[in-house]
């Protein structure tokens, strides 16, 4: 017995996601039409109006329904400095934080030369246009600490310093209220490299 | 430290294949399935392999602060497919985080062993070469300029002598032996033919510090550089280096 066209278009529809293989493409297809057919619809219409309503915030390149999104609208915001953050999850948790009042820009990736993922793949034309307003004083660098995230902090730092701004890069070390016996070897070991002056 | 990869012994009494504390460098790591990583190594006596790294991705695994690029590490794994399965990961340490301009130079030479190095193919000398290279670019500073050359001209020497693809410097193709005092054209593929005064790109004397193993001086940098590019050019074929880019992108800024 063959899988009729349209299971088989749905089934390949559902490999686009990451980490998603034949098997579990199959296996949520089925749940979706034979367990949910409502939670299928659900699904269906968020995606549509997703699709349809989401863009990229003017300012800082993440996602939102209008064409300035909240934070960069936020008058109460500090507009001197501008952080720097991979994707909206990395900028959620820097506002959990509550400790930066600034403003973002996402870059939504990352440079990874061994992936093929080169400077004309990730905003950076746009970032250098927001960074250069004149109202922004300072970029904080704050992508991963990857071997990827650190080579997209060089290339970012080298690019923004040669038009003159100033700029930082969050800084890693010991966790907050790490004991030396337990942390992580490799953590200590970068913690003694980049120790700082007192 | 030993990090736990969470996945299960090998059943005793099957013949797995186990392999244990194998010193390794990961060139490149990939997201697999929900919380695993699909790590392409460099191992000293196996070579180039493919190892998942099963609940890596989970938070708070202890893994992802010790599965990192251009740190020396002990891995162990047992399998005998094409894909291994990860077992346990030491840090070995000894070995800064390379940074800046030096970082992007690590990812040039991974690139060129992800392209030319086959799996499952022991290069302990190679390896030993790799070493020495991330060695010497992890205590370089973030802007340094021209003292990353002679590490990556060492290294793509050893890489193309290590995979077969050596040069003869001290010969032309002829079999005549290269002189000081003359100049060279190089072909890809074929070697060094002997060329009239000015039209050659390579000296004879800068061939013969290449022929000893020494890559230093202004001269032999720069020519080692040209030459480098030409004979990894042949063996690349066309798809072009994406780190070269990347390279050739910061230089313009
Ligand atoms: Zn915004």
């Amino acid at each position: 017995m063959s899988t009729p066209s349209s299971l088989q278009n749905l089934i390949d529809a559902l490999r686009v996601l990451p980490g998603v293989g034949p098997k579990s493409a199959s296996r949520m297809a089925y749940h979706l039409l034979q367990r949910d057919q409502p939670g299928a619809n659900d699904l269906a219409h968020a995606l549509m109006h997703a699709l349809g309503t989401l863009r990229h915030c003017r300012d800082c390149n993440t996602f939102t329904e209008a064409e300035v999104c909240e934070i960069c609208a936020d008058e109460r915001r500090t507009r001197e400095q501008l952080c720097v953050v991979e994707m909206p999850t990395d900028l959620l948790m820097v506002e959990q934080t509550l400790a930066y009042h600034g403003l973002y820009f996402v870059l939504m990736g990352r440079l990874s030369p061994l992936d093929g993922i080169g400077t004309q793949d990730i905003a950076f034309a746009r970032l250098l246009e927001r960074a250069s307003d004149g109202v922004v004083q300072e970029v904080i660098l704050s992508t991963n600490f990857t071997v990827e995230g650190e080579a997209t902090a060089h290339y970012l730092a080298e690019m923004l310093r040669a038009r003159g701004l100033q700029v930082s890069r969050i800084a890693r070390g010991l966790p907050v209220g790490g004991e030396l016996e337990h942390v992580d070897p490799g953590t200590l070991a970068q913690a003694l490299v980049e120790r700082r002056k007192l | 430290m030993a990090a736990p990869a969470r996945s299960k012994r090998p059943r005793s009494g099957k013949s797995q294949p186990r392999i244990d504390a194998q010193p390794v460098f990961i060139l490149h790591q990939y997201a697999y399935r929900e919380t695993s990583r699909l790590l392409d190594i460099f191992s000293r006596d196996h070579g180039r392999l493919t190892v998942v790294a099963r609940g890596a991705r989970r938070p708070g695994s202890q893994l992802r602060g010790v599965l990192m690029a251009f740190q020396p590490l002990l891995l162990s794994w047992f399998g005998g497919g094409e894909v291994k399965t990860l077992h346990a990961a030491d840090w070995q340490g000894g070995l800064a985080h390379p940074v800046g301009s030096p970082l992007l130079c690590g990812f040039y030479i991974n690139e060129l062993l992800m392209r030319l190095l086959p799996r499952e193919d022991p290069h302990p000398h190679l390896f030993a070469a790799y070493y020495d290279a991330v060695r010497q670019l992890s205590v370089l500073p973030t802007d340094a300029g021209v003292q990353v050359e002679p590490i990556l001209r060492g290294f793509e020497l050893a890489m193309l002598s290590g995979l077969g693809y050596g040069l003869d410097f001290a010969h032309e193709v002829n079999g005549q032996a290269v002189q000081p005092a003359r100049q060279y054209a190089f072909v890809g593929g074929q070697g060094f033919f002997a060329a009239a005064p000015g039209q050659g790109r390579f000296d004879g004397e800068v061939l013969l510090e290449l022929a000893a193993g020494n890559v230093t001086g202004e001269r032999t940098l720069a020519q080692a550089k040209l030459l480098m590019r030409q004979a990894l050019g042949s063996v690349l074929g066309e798809q072009p280096l994406h780190t070269r880019q990347l390279l050739l992108d910061l230089q313009r800024l």
